[in-house]
């Protein structure tokens, strides 16, 4: 009875919380299929005239492909230099690798605005400033820590013993760990890499700075929005962005949830 | 010293010093490295040393001591703490619900709590104006249960800047704090059982006090991001809210005041380290990446 009543309390507060947590989706879901310009919450009439808008205006989806090729970009980077670092760090214990792992746990934490303002100062004589590759080296910053962190939790659920047998079979050493390992640990390299374009996608600050002239990306452009007035179509562009996001983070927890209960499977073999 | 003997010298120091395992690891690292330091490092530490360069001490000195700057740090340390505070005060009940679920229950769990992640900050802030405006959601509830009689201000006001807050900072609580009760041996906890407590007094004397490291760990970080947030408090505060990103943004990007704006920064960056440092003194940095075997 009494073990009861504190469950009882304990999952009431835990779904009032949580329900705190996802109100804001539920909000902007129901406002972009709002019929009127009005922005309330619950709507008063249903259409579909925000998602018109948004595809057919030339803005937001100029605004859309500038994100999208950012995004893309730092994705790359962020897995290009972020992977091998990854093995380094969890394969061989490297010397320095606390001081490493301050680094990108620093990138992840550092005070935005200041970032903004020094790679905005720093790019001036490089003439990186209002270049989209300039935009996605400074938000590679923010993406390689997730990389890093995914991987590394990927490689250390990885059962070595397959890359071993692949090397004892004759692989170079090299190989094996491209067409093993890397196929292995997949999923946790994609988790991080779509942590780094989400990352990049809804940065506002560096984006500001950086991209002043060249063109807006979505954050931006939803921020200049917001600031001018009620406007439904933020609404509808960023529920594309939270559907968008849920699927692509679906496929992969699925295709993660598939790895981990082969890993099981086989372990279980093992014993 | 014939010169084959040099030269037999250096080939035996060439062989001690070349290991091919630790050029692979150098081969490995050393993109991530150099790419942090070039694109992440160097501007920071340039933009210190330009703004310490120009003036000395004396810029910095002077962005202290005007008022007007040193009531904005006050306002950000203010809503940082409270902030971390609420987040805390709501992430411990779902931290532990999470650490005693299992299965597909901690599963859902977890999905939920991660949710919000995909919704964009600007848009997240957009929805609370929606909802705590004069003719909001919440406004309409209160008035029509009859605890109010006419609208009260939520908008614009420090509660409403913590509200959208701590909406933001609250998966980076629980999920920390879950990762570190989960290193809690529950074995504890049933013991206590065996021995006579009743769950609460368990909980209280047992399972409590071996996650307060995991507390202070999480609010550190949740208050060192709160320090840098610059989208909630520009739209759901007044400017009596106005964050230090809020004031360089404005000096640098409107007033083009790019000393000041790099003083500010170097002011805000050193609060930053500081906290950086002192948790990594107490909790040790390699912790939040899955203890020591990462």
């Amino acid at each position: 009875m009494h073990k009861t009543s504190h469950s009882f309390a304990l999952g009431t507060s835990v779904a009032l919380i949580l329900a705190y947590l996802i109100f804001p989706i539920i909000v902007v879901v129901g406002i972009s299929f709002n019929a009127t310009t009005a922005l309330r919450f619950p709507p008063n009439g249903w259409s579909l005239r925000w998602y018109e808008q948004l595809f057919s205006s030339s803005e937001w989806t100029g605004s859309f492909l500038i994100s999208l090729q950012v995004g893309t970009l730092t994705m790359i980077l962020s897995v290009l230099i972020g992977v091998p670092a990854a093995f380094a760090l969890s394969r061989y214990k490297p010397p320095g690798r606390k001081l490493i792992n301050a680094l990108l746990l620093s990138a992840l934490i550092a005070p935005p605005v200041v970032r903004a303002l020094s790679t905005y100062l720093f790019y001036v004589p490089l003439g990186l400033n209002n270049t989209i590759i300039g935009l996605a080296i400074a938000h590679s910053v923010g993406g390689i820590p997730f990389v890093v962190i995914n991987t590394v939790a990927g490689l250390r659920s990885f059962d070595t013993t397959l890359e071993r047998a692949a090397i004892i079979h004759g692989a170079h050493p090299f190989i094996a760990v491209i067409t093993i390992t890397l196929k292995v640990i997949f999923p946790s390299i994609m988790v991080g890499a779509i942590f780094a374009f989400m990352q990049s996608l809804q940065e506002l600050l560096i984006s500001i700075f950086v991209l002043g002239t060249l063109g807006s990306p979505l954050a931006v452009k939803m921020w200049e929005g917001v600031r001018v007035g009620v406007d439904p179509t933020i609404a509808a562009a960023s529920s594309m962005l939270v559907v968008l996001a849920a699927v692509v983070f679906g496929i992969v927890a699925l295709a993660k949830l598939a790895t981990d209960a082969r890993g099981s499977a086989r372990a279980g073999a093992g014993e | 010293m014939t010169v084959q003997e040099i030269d037999q010298r250096i080939r035996s120091r060439l062989v001690i010093k070349y290991n091919p395992r630790s050029f692979i690891v150098f081969l490995l690292l050393f993109p991530a490295c150099a790419w942090m330091a070039f694109f992440y490092i160097t501007p920071i530490a340039m933009l210190v040393y330009n703004s310490l360069a120009e003036d000395g001490l004396s810029i910095l000195s002077k962005t202290v001591a005007n008022p007007v700057y040193r009531s904005v740090f006050a306002t950000t340390l203010e809503i940082g703490a409270a902030s971390t505070l609420g987040c805390l005060l709501l992430g411990y009940p779902v931290a532990y619900a999470l650490t005693v679920s299992r299965g597909a229950l901690r599963g859902i769990l977890l999905i939920i709590v991660g949710l919000p992640y995909w919704l964009d900050y600007v848009v997240r802030s957009f929805s609370w104006m929606v909802l705590l405006g004069q003719r909001g959601l919440i406004n309409n509830f209160l008035l029509y249960i009859g605890v109010i009689d006419k609208p009260i201000q939520i908008m614009y006001t420090f509660l409403s800047v913590c509200i959208g807050m701590v909406q933001i900072l609250l998966p980076i609580m629980i999920l920390t704090l879950f990762a570190a009760m989960l290193r809690i041996d529950r074995r504890l906890m049933t013991a206590a059982a065996i021995h006579g407590a009743p769950p609460w007094k368990a909980f209280r004397t047992v399972f409590f006090p071996l996650s307060l490291p995991g507390v202070y760990a999480a609010s550190l970080l949740v208050f060192i991001s709160s320090l840098g947030f610059y989208i909630t408090s520009a739209l759901l505060g007044s400017p009596k809210e106005s964050m230090i990103s809020q004031s360089i943004t404005l000096l640098a990007a409107t007033l083009l005041k790019w000393s000041d704006a790099s003083a500010l920064s170097l002011v805000l960056l050193a609060i930053t380290m500081a906290i950086v440092i002192v948790y990594d003194r107490v909790f040790s940095i390699d912790d939040l990446w899955g203890g020591k075997d990462a």
